[in-house]
């Protein structure tokens, strides 16, 4: 576990698209995203990093070139896709820490006040993570990459309409009327749909041909 | 353990191609060289020993053991080399290092940076700088830096020039000096097999038309040349490659004697080379 780790580590300072977009996409957020919650700008950010950090490692290794040396090393398929799955905690944390310190430095400058941390956040947004994951991992497993970037894009879109859904009318949007963020409902579905997608995800890549 | 490789009836169907139950054996110690055409079924044949295609049918064993079963420790005691570069292009050699490593139970830092020196290779390199020969002796370095008992190569030397060849070559030997370690190395450069291999394996269009000694494929085949005049349709049919022109004809045999018998001194025989009995198998 800990050498995927490490490698997902090392590849990710080591990608200049995956820095830059880091580097722009807060500041960006914050002059375009007008909420009716700021905390809402804290929980998308941590979303959405967490969320592209593991679709680009998972991406590398399962779909991309990386896929060939991965699977030549002494680990499993059945493994490979366990860490992966496991790894967007790690993603998470890298995300709330990487969020964490931006923002303090945006809130130190006085450019503008923000959350730099927010543990309600955090905890919406693990189940959020989760399940975006459940249905992006298969896909890119199942389906051609092509299709598997149809999928992607449909779900990212999906959630980014239910923000802007959410920031722009508030407690009349359709996702505080259907209550996704009300109750433990996310979280117990989200752990559900997670341990189906891992366990999917497994067969399916142990039958895969690379 | 008597067979540090053993393929035994192994199928694998493609829409537009078939792998038809091959078998081979390899005893450690030994380099067996795996030989045939553009798209005879080499790469995909290394890629099922390497579960990195799933076989329709058939048997591999590693170090006497299933290949599934046992893939984590199987790929612990391989080490392999691709045809291209799959490494990460934007890492250095030292990064990319630095994640391999952390894999094998047996890396061996101090071998590795033997191998590097050994190279001239830069370890602050990113990987997409180096050139296509540097890339394979990357390769080549990190495959013989976790004492890997059975080295598989696919196509190592294709596109490189004639001197690293030579020195992977003598790389490979020296690794074959220990007795418990083997080298299976796909290739189309014959003449490369020539000067190592122990083993011939040679696949046609999905089939095995031979695995044997290389010594005994070089005694058993051979090229009888000869004028037109002493050809008929009962003699063409017993060459299994034969090149007409209007001055005479040129063709494999493994039925030297045969030959012999008939034609005495009329046609003149030369020893095959690897490279012959190649051609002449594929093109009849």
């Amino acid at each position: 576990m800990l050498a995927v780790l490490k490698k997902d580590l090392i590849l990710l300072i080591s990608n200049k698209r995956e820095l830059i977009f880091m580097l722009f996409y807060i500041p960006f957020l914050i002059f375009t995203v007008d909420s009716y919650d700021p905390k809402m700008l804290y929980f998308t950010i941590i979303v959405t990093f967490a969320y592209f950090t593991s679709l680009s490692s998972f991406y590398h290794d399962i779909d991309g070139k990386g896929k060939y040396i991965l699977n030549s090393l002494p680990i499993t398929a059945r493994r490979i896709v366990l860490y992966k799955y496991a790894s967007i905690f790690f993603h998470l944390v890298i995300s709330i820490v990487y969020a964490g310190i931006y923002l303090w430095i945006i809130n130190l400058a006085g450019i503008t006040i923000v959350d730099y941390f927010n543990i309600e956040m955090i905890f919406k947004a693990i189940p959020i993570v989760m399940l975006i994951i459940s249905i992006i991992f298969p896909a890119y497993i199942l389906f051609e990459p092509r299709i598997a970037q149809i999928i992607n894009m449909l779900v990212f879109l999906g959630f980014l309409i239910g923000m802007v859904n959410l920031g722009a009318l508030g407690e009349k949007s359709f996702i505080k009327m259907i209550g996704i963020f009300q109750g433990n409902s996310l979280t117990y579905l989200a752990i559900i749909m997670y341990l189906l997608s891992l366990l999917l995800s497994m067969v399916l890549y142990q039958k895969k041909d690379l | 353990m008597k067979y540090i490789l053993e393929v035994n009836q192994l199928k694998k169907e493609f829409k537009d191609f078939k792998l038809d139950s091959i078998s081979f054996k390899l005893e450690p110690g030994y380099i067996m060289g795996f030989i045939g055409p553009n798209g005879a079924g080499k790469s995909t044949t290394i890629k099922l020993i390497m579960n990195l295609l799933k076989k329709d049918g058939g048997e591999i064993k590693v170090f006497g053991k299933d290949h599934i079963k046992h893939e984590k420790e199987i790929k612990d005691r391989i080490g392999f080399v691709y045809d291209q570069n799959y490494y990460y292009e934007d890492l250095t050699i030292n990064q990319m290092r630095n994640i391999v490593a952390s894999f094998y139970s047996k890396w061996d830092d101090k071998q590795f940076n033997h191998y590097m020196s050994q190279f001239n290779l830069n370890p602050k390199s990113k990987i997409r700088t180096l050139s296509r020969g540097m890339k394979m002796k990357f390769s080549l370095a990190i495959a013989l830096s976790h004492h890997a008992d059975l080295i598989i190569m696919d196509e190592p030397t294709s596109g490189l020039d004639p001197v690293f060849r030579r020195e992977i070559l003598d790389i490979l030997y020296d690794i074959i000096q220990d007795e418990n370690k083997s080298i299976f190395f796909s290739t189309h450069i014959t003449t490369d097999l020539e000067k190592i291999a122990d083993y011939i394996t040679f696949i046609n269009d999905g089939k095995i038309v031979f695995s044997q000694s290389k010594d005994k494929i070089l005694e058993s085949y051979a090229i009888v040349k000869g004028g037109p005049e002493l050809l008929d349709d009962s003699t063409r049919k017993k060459f299994l490659g034969l090149r007409e022109t209007k001055f005479g004809f040129e063709g494999l045999t493994d039925d030297l004697d045969l030959f012999k018998r008939n034609f005495g001194d009329r046609v003149l025989i030369e020893r095959a080379s690897l490279e012959d009995i190649m051609v002449y198998s594929v093109r009849g």
